[in-house]
């Protein structure tokens, strides 16, 4: 599943510590770091490989791209190995800082254009770990499906990942959970499927949607269709396949 | 001033736990929806009531959060700074500056601990900030402008400022800033002193000069410096480079500025060095991306980096994409508290739109819209549509406001101009669980100031978190700031798309829900403006097709069903929707069932499918909006607080936007349902059904000039761009009949009085005023009593005098239509009445004054000598009415060409202007006994009225329709009174309101105290003289905006105190007026609050209950003060304290309007006067509560009805000449009278006034003799019905909602006389020739006119022949046959 290209990149990890200080304390010295941009120009042929196969709206700089090592993962293996999802949520979050580019290190946040550049076999790895380590029940591709099943709205797919919570008004409305106290950081039989990793939404709702469109969660229609779901409203007509890069201008 | 009221949101304790009981908790909870009975299993009731009404403020957040005690290990001196401020942007990056200040500093530990100005309301909360300012070194302030508020940090900084070791306070209201103290340096003079230091804050006294000179000092700092002493010098230069380090907001920043601060000011730091870098400066505007390296201050120069994006396709980088501009403010840059902003800027590139994001550091935007939105060259718009998400007026901030500047700065730009706003004072979850929505005060500084702007969409994109960190920045709403960019790109789109290939949906209106009602507006005849408007938008490009030939066809097209066979019952349909489709296209559908049961159900629909009433013309569709629903289940649905949309309606928003497509919606005309329907007051959610319904569509809305509230209303909650529209010209009501003869008459006896047929003259008068019913206006002496020659005069005066009301009494005839400006003659009633008005500010008198004054006399001795029945007062009164007449028309025809159109105005006025001899109006008036008359002041006057006069024949209302459609901006104005405020003219204006903080003014002080005497003194004179202990009477909205308050003003003046304004002139506070200035007891007041003012004039209900609860609780003897009287009786019997027994300001639950007594009324649906008077309580016993304000409208049935109890006389304000009581529904909807007499004890009927404040000379009338001088004037009128007449089938509807609304006011006060039915039924059925137009010409409002004639007599309030009943009786079914197409 890793890149062929995630290889040389080990020792550059002390340059790029200090503009993570909005995150946990870096992980041990296996763990992943970043290649900068000077010497970044050998991934491109997954990207390309991908961009042919789908409709090619965006145009990739190579440059941007940054890879990692197999072993990059490890952390973010050993955590959910260790259910320790509080951790193991964190560190999704700053692989995929560390992934979209240089850019969205610098922001400490990622642009939603930016996740085009986190290579696909990365974002797959990531999302394989959750849901070999959740029993599939966390994981983007889950809540991929899920997405899909609301039509693509997101408030009821937080509805449905208990990312939001009921007001108890008079008309039935809802409102986020506050970070971290009221999400749940177990896995057991009440925990929503979907429920981790969080995006968050603090501002909007339009990377979790690059994510969920992302050309790793392509083609999941038919995995999908002989895991048989458990009913649910989906209108299984047309599949969605390569629409997810372009722009949804319909509202 | 020690019992000046200052801080109106204080909360005694016990308050706090009463409220948070949880057995209260549906009185103060409701909802806008019917209560659900099965509450949720996951739902926790006790945390509940807290997050609702906890402490009953607005905001339940808690300072601690802010707090940060250092742990200093190390022991080193301590820091302790306290903050307050309106931007919570500031509290992140404050904290991080001082956690890390903790971590690495050794000279010293920082405890911090701030406020954000809203929670300073809570007692508690005031008091922490208090000791926290004992021990406190250093305080620092910023944007403190609101006054209770402000006045409250003053008073606790100021007992400690010489202690404090500094005091920076940056903008704010003066009284806070001259907090100010760096060492020598001292603002404590601002205002008053002469060095130029000071003078600088002076220089732009206007507009947002303020916030904008200390910005202008921060960059001339070194120019100022040399004109201070060189002791001071360097305390000035730290206090300049403070405010460099405060506006460049970034953590390093206020870390170095805190270093500063305390290095040079702390004592215990006296000579230890403390380093700290030179501020890091931004630009003070320019534009900013996320992704940009770098801010620009030069939009090509942003444009070419744009242009080389590589994350995003070609299409958004093309020059074919629309581009949003966006408006930021620089401190959410610079703080890092921007997560909204990037929201916003990601959702509308993902939505295929550029942006071009502007920010500014100062208050005053409009300088950089100009330059960075404005093409330089071309001086064509950059952008599409420009949203700015600052909230705030365009030029001001919360300081003070310049409209006239950004108007320009708008009108320069020519775009949409769209105002969103982040949650300031509310958290999210504060705000979602509010009925009333947005908190007032940002109501107040958010939405109303920049409708001033002509700002449109006051959407909440962002909210807020109420716990500490990194989250209580800013956070987007997801669904919000998709429902704003969408809509913005909509707009942008406007701007964009060629005229062939725009869509737009006309929505017309239908209630009550009759085909005879469909295009109803008021004033307006619809389908005649919509078939010009049609006209005129073809032959512009629009692809409108197979329009028919003539309105008339129109009308046909729309309310006749072509399949069906005969005539009808049904309405076009347009579009078919089946209900499978409509789930699908509707995502909120499941919400309307809880009250409509599964779609289709039966409203706008064939029971399969939901059915879509209108008409298609290319790519015009013309729409019926469908009704409320009260006729599904009226009764259950008019009495509940609230109701919601029904599946019909939901349909035909879904069909307008989804299959139709529209580009635009126009509503047409005053008004539609689709505002009022159920959400929060201001700020809608996603659950809020007018921003559900509305959707992604612009609204363009056709409103009314004369109704500014409720138009107000239709741009908060369904985001409408209101185009003004000129109610119809007014002319004198004039006389007939038997008012004609009496004139004659009187007349005659004036020349013949003393020659010895004077008695025989009188008798004629007396009984021709018998045989007209002026028997009850004037008192007449028997028939054949002989009396006096001097009793003569004055019976023959007072019946004069009477006439002459009548006469001169302004109405609009006829209908409007939209692009038919008024010709210059029919404009001249209007002139006469606004040339009646002194308005001493324009520096012009009033025509009757100066006409008056040449003969010797004072006008208002006329006046008072005309009403007394003086009879040569009111001949002298005619006569300056009649040359006032004379005068005006001979100057309109001068400037008038044959045709009676105005032609250049400009140059006949130069021309007339020119040569004194020649001016018409000397001319006319040197035939008259007024030839003396002043010539400067008549000239000033002409001048006035000829600016007057091109304004009232101007048209703008098609071209600021296609403005909208082309996606420019539309200038605004004010709505209102044109006689009153000409500024309201040129209609075709987007309407606003006003600043709602602006009122009561000091002159609508004054006529308050005018007309509040004339009603005590007349209640004293028909009430033996006894003071009324308690008036009840109705707060209307529109009625406030014209007036600037009057009404409110009436209000305080009856409880006897005065509104005080801060130093920016708002008003937030009030005053006793002592019982010796007052001269006369207290009097107690129920005030009804219209929803409309409750939605926009909640800060006046807030002063309003303040003011009742502060005179219930002065120490004054009770027979001096009838509030505290009732409030200690009230107390008692109820158990509660004095001050939560002074109640007396109510209205409707929040989200709901009305007493739905008109709509019962209209559709005929109640059963007696009780079931209305009890829907009325139900309605509208919802208080608001100064000390619980958050917890919004509260059920307070028990006060509202002992309160009523007391009530001896209720009042109304008319306030302009064309609604008068008989013309709309509301004034009997809101009228207590016999609702009152049920629940005094004694039983007693109260009087019922009436005060009319239309002309010059106000009166105060009874309710009957209202009644009757309308029904002269309008129903019984030849000149009205006539008027309505040739406005064809609007007009006839027009006449049966005038008898309607009569039997409206026969119902709630029973103040209706025999008479004015039966002569409406002799004017209108036994006329044979009248009785067959009306029946033609739209049989379906004949056929309620019939049924409305019945319903008076079967309901008793008219008796009348055997005779008369059999031939209305008769008459329904043929009409009935006629309308079923059944031809006998």
């Amino acid at each position: 599943m890793a890149s062929t290209s995630l290889r040389n990149l080990h020792h550059h990890h002390h340059h790029h510590c200090s503009s993570f200080k909005r995150l946990p304390p870096p992980p041990p010295p296996s763990s992943l770091f970043l290649k900068p941009p000077s010497t970044t120009t050998s991934s491109t042929n997954i990207l390309s490989t991908t961009s042919s196969s789908s409709s090619t709206t965006f145009s990739l700089p190579s440059s941007t791209t940054s890879t990692t090592t197999t072993s990059s993962f490890d952390t973010l293996q050993h955590l959910l190995s260790t259910q320790n999802f509080r951790q193991a949520d964190e560190e999704t979050r700053r692989l995929l800082i560390l992934l979209a580019g240089e850019q969205s290190q610098k922001r400490g946040y990622v642009f939603f254009s930016e996740v085009q550049y986190i290579p696909e076999t990365d974002l797959k790895a990531i999302d394989e770990l959750w849901r070999k380590y959740s029993n599939n029940k966390f994981g983007y591709s889950v809540q991929k499906n899920i997405w899909k099943k609301v039509n693509k709205d997101f408030t009821k797919l937080f509805l449905k990942l208990g990312w939001m919570k009921k007001l108890d008004t008079e008309i039935e409305q809802y409102n986020y959970r506050a970070f971290p106290d009221e999400f749940t950081w177990e896995l057991n039989d009440e925990t929503p499927e979907g429920h981790l990793p969080l995006t968050n939404a603090l501002r909007g709702t339009r990377l979790f949607n690059s994510i969920l469109s992302h050309r790793a969660f392509e083609g999941q229609e038919e995995e999908e269709a002989e895991t048989g779901e458990n009913g649910g409203l989906r209108d299984g007509t047309k599949p969605l396949g390569n629409k997810f890069l372009k722009p949804n201008y319909s509202f | 001033m020690a019992s000046l009221v200052s801080s109106p949101f204080t909360l005694p304790a016990s308050k706090a736990d009463h409220l948070s009981s949880l057995s209260q908790k549906h009185f103060f909870l409701h909802s806008f929806l019917p209560k659900k009975t099965n509450s949720n299993p996951n739902s926790r009731p006790s945390l509940k009531v807290k997050c609702v009404v906890g402490n009953g403020l607005f905001t339940q957040t808690s300072p601690e959060v802010r707090r940060i005690v250092p742990e200093n290990k190390n022991d080193l001196p301590t820091v302790k700074i306290v903050y307050v401020v309106l931007e919570a942007q500031y509290q992140s990056s404050l904290s991080s500056a001082v956690q890390s200040l903790n971590q690495n500093s050794s000279f010293a530990s920082f405890e911090v601990v701030g406020y954000l100005v809203e929670e300073l309301r809570d007692e508690n909360t005031y008091k922490t900030f208090c000791n926290d300012l004992e021990d406190a070194n250093i305080f620092i302030g910023s944007l403190i402008f609101v006054e209770e508020l402000a006045l409250k940090v003053k008073a606790a900084v100021e007992k400690e400022r010489d202690r404090l070791d500094a005091v920076l306070v940056f903008p704010s209201m003066p009284e806070v800033m001259r907090l100010n103290k760096l060492g020598s340096f001292s603002m404590s003079q601002l205002g008053q002193s002469k060095s130029p230091f000071f003078q600088l804050f002076k220089r732009k006294k206007q507009g947002a000069g303020f916030a904008d000179s200390m910005l202008k000092l921060v960059r001339t700092l070194p120019k100022v410096l040399k004109y201070l002493p060189s002791d001071k010098a360097q305390d000035a230069r730290l206090y300049i480079l403070s405010l460099q380090f405060w506006l460049g907001g970034s953590p390093d920043n206020l870390q170095n500025f805190l270093k500063m601060i305390s290095g040079s000011y702390v004592p215990a730091l006296k000579g230890t060095k403390v380093d700290y870098s030179d501020p890091v400066l931004f630009l003070d505007s320019g534009i900013w991306h996320p992704l940009a390296p770098c801010m620009y201050d030069d939009v090509k120069e942003y444009l070419n980096w744009y242009g080389t994006r590589r994350d995003v396709d070609e299409k958004l980088r093309g020059p074919d994409a629309p581009i949003i501009g966006l408006v930021l403010q620089r401190s959410h840059i610079v703080t890092g508290d921007e997560s909204h902003y990037v929201a916003v800027i990601m959702e509308l590139e993902a939505r295929g739109a550029k942006v071009i994001p502007i920010f500014a550091g100062g208050l005053d935007f409009s300088g950089p819209v100009e330059k960075f939105l404005i093409d330089p060259v071309t001086k064509k718009p950059m952008v599409n549509s420009v949203v700015s998400l600052t909230g705030f007026a365009l030029v001001g901030g919360p300081a003070r406001q310049d409209h006239p500047r950004a108007v320009e700065a708008l009108m320069k730009l020519d775009v949409p101009y769209i105002v969103a706003l982040p949650l300031v004072f509310q958290t999210t979850e504060e705000w979602l669980n509010s009925t009333l929505g947005l908190h007032p005060i940002q109501v107040a500084l958010q939405v109303a100031l920049p409708e001033l702007d002509g700002g449109m969409e006051p959407i909440v994109f962002a909210g807020r978190d109420p716990r500490t960190g990194k989250r209580r920045k800013s956070h987007a709403l997801h669904k919000r700031v998709e429902q704003l960019c969408t809509r913005a790109i909509k707009w942008a789109e406007l701007k964009r798309k060629s005229k062939t290939e725009k869509k737009l949906a006309i929505t017309v209106f239908s209630f009550p829900p009759d085909k005879g009602n469909v295009g109803t507006a008021a004033y307006l005849n619809v389908f005649a403006s919509i078939y010009s408007v049609l006209k005129d938008l073809q032959k512009d490009g629009y692809s409108v097709e197979g329009l028919p030939e003539t309105a008339e066809a129109l009308i046909e097209d729309v309310i006749h069903d072509k399949e069906a066979q005969f005539n009808s019952p049904n309405l076009n349909v347009a579009y078919k929707m089946s209900v499978r489709e409509y789930q699908n296209l509707t995502p909120y559908a499941p919400a309307l069932e809880e009250n409509w049961g599964k779609p289709p159900g039966n409203l706008n629909s064939d029971g399969e499918n939901l059915l879509v009433y209108g008409k298609q013309y290319g790519n015009v569709f013309i729409g019926v909006q469908p009704t409320f629903g009260y006729e599904g289940d009226p009764m259950r649905l008019l009495f509940s607080k609230s109701a919601s949309p029904h599946h019909g309606f939901a349909a035909y928003y879904s069909f307008v936007e989804k299959i139709f497509k529209a580009d635009a919606v126009l509503h047409f005309g005053t008004h539609g349902s689709l505002e009022f329907m159920p959400g929060k007051q201001v700020g809608m959610s996603d659950v809020c059904f007018p921003d559900s319904l509305i959707g992604n569509i612009p609204n363009v809305y056709y409103y009314a000039a004369n109704n500014p509230s409720e138009a107000t209303i239709a741009k908060r909650r369904s985001y409408a761009n209101t185009i003004s529209y000129l109610t119809p010209p007014a002319e004198n009501a004039g006389l007939y009949k038997g008012l004609k003869q009496l004139s004659e008459l009187i007349s005659s006896y004036q020349s013949l009085k003393d020659s010895g047929r004077g008695q025989q003259i009188v008798n004629s008068i007396i009984s021709t005023a018998r045989q007209c019913n002026l028997d009850k206006d004037v008192k007449l002496p028997e028939e054949g009593e002989e009396i006096s020659a001097k009793e003569r005069d004055l019976v023959v005066g007072k019946v004069y005098s009477k006439i002459m009301e009548i006469e001169s009494r302004l109405l609009p005839c006829g209908l409007h239509v939209i692009g038919e400006p008024p010709s210059a003659m029919e404009a001249v009633a209007t002139l006469v009445n606004i040339a009646a008005l002194d308005r001493p500010e324009d520096g012009v008198s009033s025509l009757p004054a100066i006409l008056a004054e040449s003969v010797g006399r004072n006008i208002e001795d006329v006046y008072r000598g005309s009403d007394k029945g003086i009879l040569k007062d009111v001949e002298l009164l005619r006569q300056i009415t009649d040359a006032s007449r004379g005068a005006i028309s001979s100057f309109v025809k001068r400037t008038t060409n044959k045709k009676g159109q105005v032609v250049d105005v400009a140059d006949k006025l130069t021309s007339i202007l020119g040569f004194g001899i020649n001016e018409p109006w000397i001319q006319h008036l040197s035939e008259t006994k007024f030839y003396r008359a002043d010539r400067e002041k008549l000239r000033v006057l002409f001048e006035f009225l000829g600016e007057c006069l091109k304004l009232v024949v101007a048209d703008n209302e098609l071209g600021s329709l296609k403005q909208a459609l082309e996606g420019k901006y539309v200038e605004p104005g004010p709505g209102g009174d044109p006689i009153r405020n000409p500024k309201v003219l040129p209609t075709g204006k987007n309407i606003h309101a006003l600043d709602p903080q602006a009122i009561p003014t000091t002159a609508a002080l004054q006529s308050a105290k005018v007309v509040v005497d004339r009603l005590v003194e007349r209640q004293k004179v028909d009430n033996g003289g006894k003071y009324p202990e308690t008036i009840a009477l109705v707060l209307w909205g529109t009625d406030n905006i014209k007036t600037y308050g009057e009404s409110l003003a009436q209000v305080l003046w009856m409880i006897g105190v005065r509104p005080v304004a801060d130093t920016l002139g708002r008003v937030n506070r009030v005053e006793p007026v002592s019982l010796e200035e007052l001269g006369r007891p207290r009097i107690d007041v129920v005030v009804n609050c219209s929803g409309v003012f409750r939605d926009l004039f909640i800060n006046q209900m807030n002063l309003l209950d303040r003011a009742v609860k502060m005179v219930a609780e002065l120490d004054e003897p009770v027979e001096q003060n009838y509030v505290r009287k009732h409030a200690l009786e009230q107390a008692k019997a109820l158990g509660i304290e004095v001050r939560e027994a002074a109640t007396r300001v109510f209205s409707n639950a929040s989200g709901s309007y009305s007493s739905n007594v008109n709509l019962a009324v209209e559709n005929s649906t109640w059963n007696d006067e009780k079931q209305l008077q009890d829907m009325y309580l139900s309605r509208k016993s919802f208080a608001f509560d100064c000390d619980a304000p958050g917890a919004g409208m509260t059920e307070k049935r028990k006060v509202f009805e002992m309160a009523l109890s007391t009530a001896d006389a209720t009042f109304q304000n008319l306030d302009s000449s064309e609604i008068s009581l008989t013309d709309v529904s509301h004034y009997f909807d809101s009228d207590p009278t016999n609702l009152v007499q049920n629940l005094r004890k004694d039983g007693k009927k109260p009087s019922a006034y009436i005060a009319d404040t239309t002309t010059a000379n106000a009166q105060v009338r009874t309710l009957s003799e209202t009644v009757r001088l309308d029904a002269r004037t309008k129903l019984l009128n030849p000149k009205w019905y006539e008027g309505m007449m040739s406005s064809g089938y609007e007009g006839v509807r027009e006449i049966e909602k005038r008898l309607t609304n009569t039997v409206g006011w026969s119902a709630t006060s029973g103040q209706v006389d025999n008479w004015v039915y039966e002569e409406a039924n002799s004017t209108f059925i036994q006329d044979e020739n009248m009785l067959n137009r009306l029946m033609s010409t739209n049989p379906n409002s004949f056929r309620k006119l019939v049924q409305t004639f019945l319903e008076a007599n079967g309901r008793g309030y008219w008796e009348t022949s055997e005779e008369n009943i059999d031939k209305l009786r008769q008459l329904y079914s043929e009409v009935e046959d006629k309308i079923e197409g059944i031809d006998r």
